[in-house]
């Protein structure tokens, strides 16, 4: 029989029974959807990752101090205080050492310019100013090292009404009420995350220096009663404005009292991005910072310190998304099965239904391929069929979701190729069995069947 | 319309079929047969005689357990399924008592669905079977489906369909049986006017009125032929 006129055929059987075709077709749509969304949102997630090693971060060394067991889950994962603002200079001083800073988090509830207050619960970046170079900014420059300045990128600038330019000011809300203002040196280019620290999504942010809290003596305002005030310092002899502020810094610096904020992180830049420099500097640093020496090495007893590059970092995040991605292709391979399985059962219905039909044809000289051909050809179009209308919802899914995100969209052509190359495979296997039963049957009996 | 009357569309010889039913129940016991080229002959006899089984037998459905039949020159009894299937779409028209036409498909569809697994082409099928179906009256009934339909119109594209591919036997197993008296003497005029056409008819019936349209009847009665009627034209 003509090819061609076994899809008519078939076709014309899948139509007779719309509701039950779609139903049957569901289970293959959705898995076949969820794999071409994921899909989607993973390769879109690599190369957002992938397209933000800029070169000159390609040169940095990311430096924090984890408990063994946590290394490998991907940047700051575990990671202690541990570093003083003087391990980062001494870093920076070490030979084959182009620049080092720390990077902290701060936390933070709401940023405020002009009177409108946004809140910010993500808190602020604390880091040095050779966390920025001059090109990343739009407008302005860094801020300098023990300065209440800020740089802020372009979606932070966007929070306000007014429009925040070089040299306003703004006022941090620090947890506790604590608040500190801050003059703006630097709008940023565009809205990336400035290290694999930052995460990776494009999102509004603060960056201040790292010892901001730190020196926050004259510039801190203190919106306290008095009991909230001595709740906060407990029993802590305060003797004049200035020990006040050591002591604020240091609660919100992670640091105890008399000693200086301790930092999660240290960026320390090579001089160029070879691997004989980067490993210089990795090893160099790893040799300061285990050594009594460093303020590091006093806090680092069962930590280990975890010294990666941005392509290691995002190797390892990329190891973790392609495990959350096989993971989610396996889910969505059982749900592929229970839609063959759907598929299949439903042509076994169908070739009962039918056998009467089958008489007919077979009466009429159908060969007993013919009959095959035809229910093959039906489950592979409910197969196909799924495949085609999951796909397009996965695309569509991955398409709303990555911009959601703010991701870029990839089109998945290997995927898309693959999900109808499973379609076929799903409706030949599936229909493989009725079809042959189909075949078997006695024009007989089938004839004579009620 | 095919071939010329007089030599044999179908011979059977020695026909035994044999069912193992616990013990051996000789559903035909040796019948050997002749049914010329253009003739008219009508199957009669009580239930159980032996009738469905020879007319499966014949329409290349079944295998005999003993005995040879040939159609249209072809020994149909030592061959392989597929041949066997051929024949069957080839050289065998089947009417049958309760139509069996495919529900989904129009009556023009349901007429050119033969020729679909001989592999004509769709253009030639579609002429093909207007034409057939103009000729048994239906030639402004082409595109409605089975449940369109009323009995005589049904039976109609069934005998449509059996002659689409200008077969050497027309097999037709209680045509009347699901349609009253009238529309029923109407199908039986067309197979009247089918046999004058040159048509081989081979009818199987349990009605004596309905009988009577042939040449001559064979009464089958426990496997065997108890007799064969020749029929004046006259009775007809």
């Amino acid at each position: 029989m003509n090819p061609l006129e076994s899809l008519r055929i078939s076709w014309r059987s899948i139509r007779g029974h719309k509701l039950r075709s779609t139903l049957t077709t569901l289970g293959v749509i959705i898995g076949i959807a969820a794999v071409i969304t994921f899909v989607t949102l993973g390769t879109g997630l690599q190369d957002e990752i992938v397209g933000d090693i800029s070169p000159d971060d390609q040169q940095n060394v990311y430096v924090w101090a984890a408990p063994p067991e946590d290394s490998g889950q991907g940047p700051l994962a575990g990671a202690q205080p541990v570093f003083t603002q003087r391990d980062a200079s001494e870093v920076a001083n070490l030979s084959g050492v182009d620049d080092a800073y720390v990077y902290t988090r701060i936390p933070g509830q709401s940023v405020t310019y002009a009177g409108d207050t946004v809140p910010r619960d993500g808190g602020f970046v604390g880091t040095g100013p050779g966390y920025f170079d001059a090109e990343d900014f739009a407008e302005g420059e860094r801020f300098e090292r023990g300065e209440a300045q800020a740089v802020i990128n372009p979606a932070m600038a966007g929070l306000f009404d007014g429009n925040v330019s070089v040299g306003d000011t703004l006022t941090l809300g620090i947890y506790q009420g604590v608040q500190i203002d801050v003059t703006v040196t630097g709008i940023l280019e565009d809205s990336e995350s400035m290290s694999a620290f930052e995460g990776f999504a494009p999102s509004p942010r603060l960056y201040v220096p790292a010892d901001l809290t730190e020196n926050a003596d004259t510039r801190t305002e203190l919106n306290l009663s008095e009991e909230e005030l001595s709740e906060l310092l407990g029993d802590r002899e305060i003797s004049n404005q200035s020990n006040l502020s050591g002591e604020l810094g240091g609660l919100l610096g992670q640091s105890t009292p008399g000693e200086s904020s301790r930092h999660i992180a240290l960026v320390v830049e090579a001089p160029s991005k070879s691997d004989a420099d980067i490993e210089r500097v990795k090893t160099e640093t790893e040799a300061y910072l285990d050594s009594a020496e460093s303020d590091a090495s006093d806090r680092s007893e069962g930590l280990a310190f975890q010294l990666k590059t941005s392509a290691e970092l995002i190797s390892q995040l990329e190891d973790v998304l392609d495990l959350l991605q096989d993971f989610i292709v396996g889910i969505a391979g059982i749900s592929l099965l229970v839609g063959s399985i759907g598929i299949a059962n439903i042509m076994l219905v169908s070739v009962t239904e039918r056998t009467r039909e089958i008489g007919i044809m077979k009466a009429v000289g159908a060969q007993r391929r013919d009959i095959l051909e035809l229910f093959i050809v039906e489950a592979v179009i409910l197969g196909v069929l799924g495949a085609i209308l999951g796909t397009a919802l996965g695309l569509l899914a991955g398409y709303v979701v990555a911009g959601y995100i703010g991701i870029p969209w990839v089109f998945p052509v290997g995927w898309t190729a693959l999900a109808i190359v499973v379609g076929i495979a799903v409706g030949v296997l599936a229909g493989l069995y009725p079809a042959w039963n189909a075949s078997r049957t006695d024009p007989i009996d089938a004839l004579r069947y009620e | 319309m095919a071939t010329e009357r007089g030599s044999a569309a179908v011979s059977l010889s020695g026909v035994r079929k044999t069912y193992q039913l616990g013990e051996p129940v000789h559903a035909l016991d040796g019948v050997s047969l002749e049914i010329p080229t253009g003739s008219y002959t009508a199957v009669m006899g009580p239930s159980g005689s032996g009738k469905s089984t020879l007319m499966n037998l014949v329409g290349c459905l079944d295998t005999p357990t003993a005995g040879t039949i040939t159609i249209d020159d072809q020994d149909v009894t030592a061959v392989s399924d597929r041949e066997r299937t051929r024949i069957r779409g080839e050289d065998i028209g089947f009417v049958f008592q309760t139509f069996n036409l495919m529900p989904r498909l129009t009556a023009r569809e349901n007429v050119a669905l033969p020729m679909v697994f001989r592999g004509v082409g769709r253009s030639e099928r579609q002429q093909r079977a207007a034409a057939v179906l103009d000729s048994v009256g239906l030639g402004d009934r082409l595109d409605h489906r089975p449940n369109e339909l009323s009995g005589g119109q049904r039976q109609r594209v069934a005998i449509a369909r059996a002659l689409v591919n200008d077969p050497a036997l027309l097999l037709a197993d209680e045509p009347t049986g699901n349609l009253d008296t009238e529309t029923g003497e109407q199908i039986m005029g067309l197979f009247e006017d089918l046999y004058e056409q040159g048509n081989t008819i081979l009818m199987v019936t349990h009605e004596r009125p309905i009988a009577e349209h042939a040449e001559r009847i064979v009464h089958l009665l426990d496997g065997e032929i108890e007799r064969v009627e020749e029929l004046s034209e006259v009775g007809r």
